[in-house]
């Protein structure tokens, strides 16, 4: 069944695995990659938000998007969660016993390495002006890459229409060129959202821990370095995973997936060298079966067959 | 009776049986329903939803069935570049399952995806994202299904085309062909291993982008080794089984002594998947979470016991000789395999509270329509050209003329 040999074998393919798994943890050269220069960014403070929603109908208005109003007849806007027409929702967190309670804000991230311009197959998702991730409908194939890649669960799909299109949070782009704020920022009546440079909203965020010890979850700014940083940033008084924000590490999904990728294929040196090799194998071992084959031929008076 | 598998012989039997009607009734009605998901939309056709964006299209179809599909590379890499001769009588199986399974995996990947008309921009490199995964992908299956896979399945085509009743002008022309071919070989081999290599590591490395939304007892950086160990295994295995199937239908002799070695391999093959499975769940300190009896812990046990029990079978080699027994063998080894390829994609994917796929009839319809458009190929195809394997003697036969009609009647 299993001699010694074999037995060695397998244990050599254990160890392969177990040696790959910590080599592909450990070892990731690529430099993080940093913010643009212009990168602007939304910061949101669960402290101040008080729930009113006026940023999720503001947002449906300025993106031209159908408000959702099914449950309520007509009346008003009351989408549950982000689909096709709502990039731009406030959730309420509770928990079980109801003592914990937090408004939260969920729109695109706006990635500073984001996963899912790197999973998009004809560049149709890119991180452009501003470090605003944005969409193109030209090569957009609707293959929802994006969609499985982003780790905030952010782009949504038009699975209704015949052309669909992917529909997410591109903060107010068209606004910005106008110098207008992003339609949510700007009818908030508490400041609880508010848009400027990456860096200057880091800065006053930093402040506002500084003034208020003991007021946000381990003093930290949600989006500094998480998942190599976001250009939507997060101040919060309740732990950032019961606000839907995962724990991502400080290194982006997208530099692991190319860390992996670079060390398979070399910069596409892999691939020459393996069809060089097998050019070669099956040359050399091509020509003794058709030697073979022939001899066959000959001795049954049958066909070649290759 | 000398049962040696020596040549290739086409099954003397009408193609039109009611087996062949039945599959190509369920392929059509797969297609038609395929023609109305492009009018009435994804939403109508499928349950595919913002949280679980990929469905059986993609995730059934492609990625799985591809795997079953990769006999062709693996029986391929053992002929031709590790040189074990004897295999070479189930080349033309393996690349028949092979272009099968990936012209239908390419049919699915169009049908699923929400702007078809845009793959034209697959043309223009301006707009290419080498890092994408899926791109890769893409671009490897499409050139292994429109050049690899063609090249490689020419030859039983062109010799047929050799023969009566073409005219002698075809006939000429075919020779040629087969010339042409026979020159250019081994880069078309070398091109049809080396593509395989890469999107079947490539489909692992799809889940790779999706982070910690794959539970960590499937996510890993080794994703894209274990796909393509495992689409080696279930490649080779699917051939095993489509070959044993075929000779139990069409009452031909089951050549044990190759049947025995490539099972032997198969089953080496996946004791080395084990090691590394097991190996990098160690080495990622998941294998408490292996154990934890939640449903995850329970499906990675289920997968586990689906493929290490038929592996470890195999091994014995009494059980390797009974065509019977390693049959059902490998059906559950191939069973355990497919499920290691699709629980990344869907059932250990985590999208987030409030999300819930189970696919529509519609879609699995559609999805079964494609399977059963391969077998209407195969069906076909091994009653009309020289793939199954046969033995010296029922070639012989089967080259006298008007022999093969009587044989059958």
């Amino acid at each position: 069944m299993i001699d010694r040999r074999s037995l060695l074998t397998i244990a050599g393919a254990g160890a392969v695995g177990l040696a790959a798994a910590q080599v592909g943890h450990a070892v990731n050269s690529e430099p993080p990659v940093q913010p643009p220069q212009d990168a602007v960014g939304l910061l949101y403070d669960t402290t101040l938000c008080v729930g009113c929603k006026a940023c999720v109908a503001a947002c449906s208005r300025a993106n031209n998007l159908i408000p959702a109003s099914g449950q309520s007849g007509g009346l008003y806007q009351e989408p549950v969660a982000l689909d096709a027409h709502t990039k731009n929702i406030i959730k309420l967190y509770k928990s079980s016993d109801g003592r914990q309670w937090s408004f939260m804000k969920q729109q695109c991230m706006h990635c500073v390495d984001p996963a899912c311009v790197l999973a998009c197959p004809l560049s149709a998702l890119e991180k452009g002006e501003f470090g605003i991730v944005s969409w193109k409908g030209e090569t957009c194939l609707g293959c929802r890459c994006c969609q499985i890649a982003c780790p905030y669960n952010i782009p949504k799909f038009e699975w209704s229409q015949l052309n669909p299109r992917v529909v997410k949070c591109e903060m107010c782009r068209q606004k910005l060129a106008r110098n207008e704020a992003p339609a949510c920022t700007a009818v908030c009546p508490r400041k609880a959202v508010i848009f400027g440079k990456r860096t200057a909203l880091l800065t006053e965020a930093k402040s506002r821990i500084a003034a208020n010890p003991g007021r946000y979850y381990q003093d930290r700014v949600y989006g500094e370095h998480e998942g190599g940083g976001t250009q939507s940033l997060y101040l919060s008084h309740l732990p950032f995973a019961m606000l839907g924000l995962p724990d991502l590490g400080t290194r982006s999904i997208a530099s692991g997936v190319r860390n992996v990728q670079e060390t398979i294929y070399q910069h596409g040196v892999t691939p020459v060298v393996a069809y060089s090799a097998l050019v070669v194998l099956t040359g050399h071992f091509w020509k003794d079966l058709r030697h073979h084959a022939e001899d066959e031929a000959d001795w049954t008076g049958l066909k070649e067959q290759i | 009776m000398n049962k040696c598998w020596r040549r290739m012989l086409a099954v003397s039997s009408p193609v039109l049986t009611p087996a062949f009607w039945l599959m190509a009734g369920i392929a059509g009605l797969g297609l038609v329903l395929c023609l109305w998901r492009e009018v009435a939309g994804l939403a109508a056709a499928t349950a595919m939803n913002d949280g679980y964006s990929w469905g059986m299209f993609k995730n059934f179809n492609v990625t799985t069935l591809t795997a079953l599909g990769s006999g062709g590379y693996a029986l391929g890499v053992l002929t031709y570049v590790l040189n074990r001769r004897k295999y070479h009588t189930l080349m033309r199986t393996a690349l028949l399952t092979s272009i099968l399974a990936y012209t239908v995996g390419m049919i699915a990947l169009a049908t699923d995806i929400g702007r078809p008309w845009n793959i034209l921009h697959m043309a223009d490199p301006f707009v290419w994202n080498p890092h994408s995964i899926l791109f890769e992908v893409a671009l490897c299956m499409s050139a292994y299904v429109m050049i690899a896979l063609d090249f490689e399945n020419l030859a039983p085509l062109l010799e047929r085309l050799e023969e009566e009743p073409f005219p002698q002008v075809v006939r000429e022309l075919a020779g040629y062909a087969k010339r042409f071919v026979k020159a250019i070989y081994p880069y078309g081999v070398a091109l049809a291993l080396a593509l395989p290599t890469m999107h079947q590591s490539s489909l692992g490395s799809l889940m790779l982008v999706a982070g910690p939304r794959v539970h960590p007892l499937w996510q890993t950086p080794l994703l894209p080794l274990l796909y393509v160990m495992m689409a080696w295994v279930l490649g080779i295995a699917f051939v095993e089984a489509a070959v044993m199937a075929s000779c139990a239908v069409w009452k031909r002799p089951l050549d044990m002594t190759i049947v025995e070695s490539l099972t032997s391999l198969v089953s080496w093959s996946a004791i080395f998947w084990l090691a590394v499975r097991l190996g990098d769940l160690y080495g990622r300190g998941q294998i408490a979470a292996a154990l934890k009896m939640d449903f995850y812990s329970r499906l990675f046990l289920v997968e586990l016991a689906l493929i290490a029990i038929p592996t470890l079978l195999l091994r014995i080699r009494s059980v390797r000789m009974d065509a019977a027994r390693s049959f059902v063998a490998l059906a559950v080894l191939m069973t355990g395999g497919m499920l290691y390829r699709y629980t990344p994609t869907t059932l250990a994917f985590q999208p987030g509270a409030g999300y819930r796929y189970f696919p529509s009839v519609t879609e699995l319809l559609i999805s079964l329509g494609f399977i059963a458009l391969a077998v209407v190929g195969y069906l076909f195809t091994v009653k009309r050209f020289a793939i199954l394997p046969a033995t010296l003697e029922m070639s012989i036969r089967g080259a006298v003329p008007g022999q093969k009609e009587k044989q059958a009647a």
